[in-house]
């Protein structure tokens, strides 16, 4: 052959190599890489026809990827799978078979058909061959290349996405409150995340099926096949979160590690987001208490005295220590215009603001009804009238008033289911004056009360006190006791009223030995002094 | 199987508008790819994806739209997209689809 004949031809083989790579890199696909080659091999060797198959791995069966008759593939059929290239010519039908190993392990098998020409395949042309499926694996290998570079951009990006996803649905949970809302925005995001096909989240109370969600929405899971599933229980098994059928591109596949990590994280996030807003209510409900126990303290305060008076001849005090912030009890001692003082302890059961505002009416009922020097018997009954209508079933006011006539020690004395109040004679004996009624607010059927009346002679003292003090516990919960007070009450006969109230006090403190106080304390102390 | 998508085409102005609703998934994705084809191979080069009707794609999905977008690309077509819910619009900028394909309002933005 001419020497510049041959050269031509090599240099337009060479350039016929450099476009079929180049035509061959571009496919989408090893099918749509085939049909290029098959164009390329008849263009370059003007065939009847053309046939390829491949083989994706050593296990798999050959596939036809460009055929028109299943001849050819009857024959390569019993071809075992290549180790490395073969090429076989059969001089009778002047066919020219190649089965070759691809670089990945797969392996691709063409057959030439005759030539149009009706030539024999030449040596020169089974080597042109040979290169051509060289340029084949290249190319393939490029294409592999590219996919995979392709699926781990997608891959990164997805986690991006789901990463991105995750961050703002927790950011959508912490918005909405616990309910149908919610749980559809929970069930939308754990099929993306996790590319189920269908999902439902179920509400259960007590483990009664009370509501269900399902997604898409005329999804039944029960109707459908379920290839792979995945369940989580939450918000202590009230709520149940179950997915069906991941999908992938192949198929459906089983949910993997990193499904469960994202339906772990989502679910995490509504747990916290339904325990952030119990919180958030619990401490708004506890803002509102504390509001309300500061008006009710300061209510509470204006009705407490500052100071008790001076009443001549007599030596008083008085006490109230509050076991919360807002105490229960409640006492005063009131100048009367004729002269007398009115000495008073009360004990209304509950705190806070109602019993704040049923201790606030009942003195400012009191006041009037003194002031017009209603009779006590009346002001009892009326005051248990007020109390009556203006609490519920439930509230009721223990209450003990002692009108006491400064000049000649008279008292006229009311006790509505108060304790008894005590005095100490001069004889060092006591006497506990029981005398009235039922606690105000118990009834309203007009039911009398009795108004005692006594004289406190000079040198006696008079103890009025709630139950804070004989009921004070230690950490065995035994009471101070109405005995052990008694016995404090007639050994420390000589004190004065403030160092009385201060040791019973003291005494009390020292018996509950640490505990929390459980009751208010209030108490009034009054000596008929001896001039 | 009960399935939750459907979609309805039609071409406007040479434009395939493909308006999707329900779940964009597998089933979705390829319905969506299967309508495409049948335009594609008959020479149409524009499509527009209305996704009003669809709240919720998955990663599936989205890898049947890509491929759409490649094979668009190789015959110099575009892919269009309308009416995107925010949360899906946002993954598709993470996925990358808008460095091939475009956010249109209507149809008629499309040249």
């Amino acid at each position: 052959m001419d020497i510049d004949l041959l050269t031509e031809k090599l240099s337009l083989q060479v350039q016929s190599f450099q476009e079929s790579f180049e035509m061959l890199s571009n496919s989408f696909s090893i099918s749509a890489m085939a049909l290029a080659f098959e164009k390329i091999i008849r263009g370059n060797f003007v065939t009847t026809q053309t046939s390829i198959y491949y083989r994706f791995s050593e296990t798999s069966e050959w596939e036809s990827l460009v055929s028109k008759n299943d001849y050819d593939f009857a024959k390569i059929s019993k071809f075992d799978f290549p180790v490395g290239t073969k090429i076989l010519s059969d001089q009778d039908s002047n066919e020219l078979v190649i089965i070759t190993k691809l670089n990945d392990n797969s392996a691709l098998a063409i057959i030439l058909g005759s030539r149009l020409s009706g030539e024999k395949y030449s040596d020169i042309d089974k080597v042109t061959l040979q290169i051509f499926v060289q340029l084949f694996d290249n190319a393939s290998q490029s294409f592999l290349l590219r996919k995979n570079e392709k699926q781990l951009i997608f891959s990164l990006n997805n986690k991006v996405a789901q990463l991105n996803n995750l961050i703002d649905t927790g950011i959508e949970i912490s918005k909405i409150s616990i309910g149908d809302e919610l749980l559809e925005l929970v069930l939308f995001r754990a099929i993306t995340l996790t590319n189920a096909s269908f999902g439902r989240i179920q509400q259960f109370d007590e483990n009664k099926l009370v509501d269900e969600i399902v997604f898409p929405p005329n999804i039944v899971p029960g109707e459908n096949k379920v290839v792979s599933q995945i369940g989580y229980s939450f918000n202590n098994a009230n709520y149940r979160l179950e997915l069906y059928n991941k999908e992938s591109r192949s198929g459906i596949i089983r949910f993997d590690e990193t499904d469960e990590l994202l339906i772990n994280a989502i679910i995490k996030q509504v747990e916290s987001a339904i325990e952030n807003k119990k919180l958030h209510k619990e401490a708004l409900e506890n803002e509102v208490m504390k509001s309300e126990l500061a008006v009710a303290s300061e209510i509470q305060k204006r009705i407490l005295p500052d100071v008790l008076p001076q009443i001549k001849g007599y030596d008083l005090a008085g006490i109230n220590i509050p076991s919360k912030e807002v105490s229960g009890d409640y006492y005063n001692v009131y100048t009367l215009k004729d002269g007398r003082y009115a000495h008073v302890v009360a004990d209304v059961t509950g705190k806070g603001m109602p019993a704040s505002l049923l201790v606030s009416t009942l003195d400012a009922s009191l006041q009037s009804y003194l002031d017009m020097q209603t009779p006590l018997s009346e002001i009892a009954l009326k005051l248990n009238s007020i109390v009556f209508n203006a609490s519920t079933s439930d509230r009721f006011i223990t209450f003990f008033i002692a009108i006491l006539n400064p000049d000649t020690g008279e008292m006229e004395i009311v006790n509505a289911g108060h304790n008894p109040a005590l005095i100490l004679k001069n004889d060092n004996s006591i006497y506990k004056i029981n005398a009235g009624g039922i606690a105000f607010g118990m009834f309203d059927m007009g039911l009398p009360f009795d108004v005692e009346k006594l004289t406190l002679q000079r040198g006696e003292r008079l103890f009025i006190f709630s139950d804070g003090i004989p009921e004070a516990m230690d950490k065995d919960e035994n009471e101070y006791s109405d005995e052990r007070l008694e016995k404090f009450f007639t050994i420390n006969n000589e004190l004065s009223s403030n160092d009385f109230i201060n040791l019973i006090i003291e005494d009390v403190k020292s018996h509950a030995n640490g505990e929390p106080q459980s009751d208010d304390i209030t108490a009034i102390y009054l000596i008929r002094n001896y001039k | 199987m009960r399935l939750d998508f459907n979609l309805t085409s039609n071409i406007e102005n040479n434009v395939l508008v493909i308006k999707t609703e329900g779940y964009i998934n597998n089933d979705g994705g390829e319905k969506i790819s299967k309508e495409f084809e049948e335009h594609f191979t008959k020479g149409i080069n524009k499509v527009l994806i209305d996704i009003k009707s669809s709240k919720v794609i998955n990663s599936i999905g989205i890898s049947y739209l890509i491929e759409i977008i490649e094979k668009l690309n190789e015959k110099n077509g575009s892919l269009y997209f309308c009416n995107m819910d925010s949360t899906i619009e946002k993954t598709f900028n993470i996925m990358g689809l808008f460095q091939f394909a475009k956010k249109v309002d209507s149809v008629n933005e499309i040249e």
